[in-house]
């Protein structure tokens, strides 16, 4: 018997009309790490909830089936005793960590089973120990980063010695590095102490080079569930929506044109091996093969009038951080901006200058030949929209269309003017349907569009979104990157702070990459995600394509290739001979 | 978030953050006691004095300085108050007693506000969690008590960045009447309500999760354990409480009683 039983699971939330899982059966033996997705709303937090008997002690509803986890059924265990056992990490870490220094955060669990002190003492170190955090034991939780936050709960989890730990999109708030680290922590986990790993993530291009199982969900039904490499190279999981990773979307390309792989590669580095020994094949007869030209990527040669002008400016905040040093630079109308960086570069800092939520300490901000030292970010706003990461930051309002009119009626809009450009912002998010529902009722991806729409509607000329993919799920991305391409074909400026190189990838945006409160670099993304040497200062990892082609060089591919779609063309005019 | 800087307790490993809480607390409680028995200058005056070693023992003078500025306006209010009030009940004039005595009001509050920034400024949460356990206060309460204070950092944090959401979208909080500026508000707080109300709900299953209420006999990774040095601090106390009591019902100047102000 495996270490969690599921069988026939069936679940619906009270005053739900639909189930949300509807009838899985899933055996998952002691050591293995699995990888679960999904789109958005597919029934993977409700599973989780289920395994740890959250399902049915703290929600109630119908639950049908039944799961065992570690020889003990759900129903007749409650969560607190199954907490010995099988251990839930959440995607928030703030709401999970409970004490006010880290050591004593991680004892919480073995304090609550009243385990006693000498036990505790040794479990704390070593939960501290495998998660990387035991130089910050005394320190006070609310100063952790985001990712040092992550890490914590794990180790709090950890502390209990569960046999089995599910995480629910624990990366999502973290920047690349913090993800990166994660994932450190997981395997060693799982290799050294043959710890179950169950983990819901969007991060594929990660995720896949960690886990030894995949299962796709969809409507509440496991649709495919198998290794990594089958699991996505099939197309009931394309089918799905869900993300695919990049190396085995360019295999998948490849195959179809005829260059067939006996196993779908998941890494950039069985990809390369893979091709390596292709060309070898061709190349055994012949010397030096011409190195073609870059492809150069798009370069935008008509640009605008400059819309913001940033000159020397520096901020420091009041707790003496100091988030900008010196920075200087030019967006031109119509121009498709991207900064990135890890967090705590300065990028947010940077963008709430541009409509004054800060005021440059030193240097000049100047948009759309304003100054923005001169005047109230009211009347910035009018010019530069800004989107929150979170749309529960903003949405207070009865309604979508109250919602979407606040703005407009806090600029003074004339009612009709106010009617007309609601209309119109409701049709260009999709979100009619909800014109007269509360925004607390939509989902994720509805709320974050509501909000989007609430500055959309009164039509700025520079539209800055702070970090719009996280938590989206591929099929939201998409539609996320289309209406941005529509937006500046209207000649609107979108700016985007973001750490999704494989988003920035399809964009194609000019770049601006920064740490420590510097602009280290700035060009079109072929260039920049292509620099080794910048992104790795900026913490920025290239994406999956980039870095195929980076190792394929020595044979005459150019390095600065990024997408896919050109990738798999590049690639396919080369080894055409050899396959023949 | 001038208003959140006072529950920032500092973090330090002066002899004062390390002593026993609850000694601690007897400690301040005697200062209080004697503070509140004393009505003339000198003997207040010797409090005050008396608490300033420990001050820079605790490491807080930059923080008690800050105390006693903020306490400033309510100094002069008391002082002004006394006075004025003096003059006209006893016939419109003013002897140097008065004064005196107002002054002496005044100490008494500088006094008490110092003893309560001492304890608190050099207890972490955490300690006054295990005094309150030790004091059987339910855990329960405990408990939420530390959450509150967990808390006061992400809730600012979240308020900073709904007003900067909110302002982006034109709002504009110090434009209008007072009753204007008070609806603006509105967008702030709901917000800031429903993210608590959904961070409950995550919180509580977050806490199902690490076992919370599963033994009745919880066990603490921490134990409070008097020291000598927690010893020698408490003996002294005791000794300074009867000889405050000695001083207030003995000493003929102090009088039992009745303060020595003759206008009284």
């Amino acid at each position: 018997m495996g270490i969690v039983e599921v069988r026939d699971l069936q679940y619906t939330y009270p005053n739900a009309s639909a189930p949300a899982l509807r009838g899985l059966d899933l055996t998952v033996e002691e050591g293995e790490f699995i990888l679960l997705t999904g789109p958005s709303g597919c029934g993977k937090t409700t599973f989780c909830r289920c395994l740890n008997g959250l399902i049915p002690h703290f929600y109630s509803g119908e639950l049908g089936g039944e799961v065992v986890v570690a020889g003990l059924s759900t129903r007749d265990h409650p969560t607190t005793e199954l907490a010995r056992h099988v251990g839930l990490i959440f995607q928030n870490p703030d709401n999970q960590i409970f004490a006010l220094t880290v050591e004593k955060d991680v004892a919480f669990g073995l304090e609550n089973l009243g385990v006693e002190k000498a036990r505790m003492r040794k479990a704390v170190d070593w939960a501290l120990g495998v998660t990387g955090i035991s130089d910050l034991r005394h320190r006070a939780t609310h100063e952790l980063s985001g990712g040092q936050k992550q890490r914590l709960a794990i180790a709090s989890i950890l502390a209990m010695r569960p046999r089995v730990i599910v995480l629910d999109e624990p990366t999502s708030f973290l920047d690349p590095v913090g993800a990166e680290r994660i994932f450190e922590v997981l395997d060693s986990l799982n290799r050294e102490y043959r710890m179950t790993i169950i983990l819901i993530e969007h991060r594929m291009d990660l995720a896949v080079r960690h886990v030894d199982r995949a299962i796709v969900f969809t409507g509440g039904k496991i649709v495919a569930d198998g290794p990594p490499y089958e699991v996505f190279a099939s197309e009931d999981t394309r089918l799905t929506g869900v993300g695919i990773p990049k190396i085995v979307e360019l295999s998948k390309l490849l195959s179809r044109r005829g260059i067939v792989f006996k196993e779908t590669p998941l890494t950039a580095d069985s990809f390369v091996e893979n091709i390596e020994t292709r060309i070898s094949r061709i190349e055994a007869g012949r010397r030096e093969r011409p190195v073609p030209a870059d492809v150069g990527g798009l370069i935008d040669e008509q640009r605008g009038r400059p819309i913001i002008e940033v000159a020397g400016v520096s901020y420091t905040y009041p707790s003496g951080v100091q988030a900008l040093r010196d920075v200087s630079l030019t967006i031109h109308q119509g121009e498709f901006v991207a900064i990135m960086g890890e967090n705590g570069a300065g990028k947010t800092t940077l963008v709430k200058h541009f409509n004054g939520l800060l005021k440059p300490q030193d240097g000049r901000v100047v948009v759309d030949g304003v100054d923005v030292s001169q005047v109230s970010v009211a009347s910035l706003s009018r010019n530069v929209g800004l989107v929150f990461q979170n749309p529960d930051d903003q949405l207070f309002s009865e309604n979508v269309e109250e919602e979407i009119s606040f703005a407009l009626r806090n600029f003074g809009f004339e009612s009709e003017v106010i009617e007309k450009r609601v209309e119109w912002a409701l049709n260009l998010l999709d979100l009619e349907r909800y014109r007269k529902s509360s925004p607390f009722i939509l989902s994720g991806g509805e709320r974050k569009r509501t909000a989007l729409a609430s500055v959309l509607a009164w039509d700025p000329e520079v539209v800055v979104l702070d970090e719009p993919t996280i938590g989206q799920d591929y099929a939201q991305k998409e539609r996320l990157r289309h209406f941005l391409m529509q937006l500046r074909t209207q000649g609107k400026t979108p700016i985007i702070v973001t750490h999704d190189v494989e988003f920035v990838a399809e964009c194609r945006p000019r770049i601006i990459l920064m740490a420590d409160g510097r602009i280290i670099s700035d060009g079109p993304t072929d260039r920049i995600m292509t620099d080794m040497d910048a992104l790795k200062r900026a913490s920025v990892s290239p994406p999956e394509v980039t870095k195929v082609f980076s190792k394929l060089s020595r044979y005459g591919f150019p390095p600065n290739v990024v997408e896919v779609e050109e990738a798999a063309d590049m690639l396919y005019r080369r080894l055409r001979e050899v396959e023949r | 978030m001038s208003l959140l800087e006072g529950l920032r307790f500092s973090r330090g490993t002066s002899p004062v953050h390390m002593l026993d809480p609850r000694v601690k607390f007897f400690m301040t409680l005697v200062i209080f006691v004697a503070a509140v028995m004393f009505m003339d200058l000198i003997p207040l005056l010797l409090i005050l004095l008396i608490q300033i070693p420990l001050v820079i023992a605790g490491e807080i003078e930059r923080e008690w300085v800050k105390t006693l500025r903020g306490g400033i306006f309510f100094s002069v209010v008391i002082f002004t108050t006394n006075l004025v009030s003096f003059y006209f009940f006893r016939g419109r004039h003013l002897t140097s007693d008065m004064v005196e005595f107002a002054l002496a009001l005044t100490l008494r509050f500088l006094v008490l506000i110092t003893s309560f920034s001492i304890f608190f400024l050099t207890t972490s949460p955490d300690k006054l969690s295990l005094a309150l356990e030790k004091a059987r206060i339910p855990y329960e309460l405990n408990f939420a008590f530390i959450t509150a204070i967990r808390f006061v950092p992400v809730l600012a944090e979240e308020a900073e960045s709904i007003m900067d959401a909110q302002r982006s979208r034109g709002l504009e909080l110090d434009r209008g009447n007072f009753l204007a500026r008070i609806r603006k508000y509105i967008p702030i707080l709901l917000p800031l309500i429903i993210n608590s109300i959904r961070r409950s709900l995550e919180l509580a299953e977050a806490m199902e999760s690490r076992a919370f209420g599963a033994s009745s006999s919880r066990t603490n990774l921490y134990e409070l354990e008097m020291g000598r040095r927690d010893l020698a601090v408490l003996i002294v106390s005791v000794l300074a409480l009867l000889a405050v009591l000695y001083a207030k019902f003995f000493m003929p100047p102090f009088g039992p009683l009745l303060p020595p102000y003759t206008f009284l």
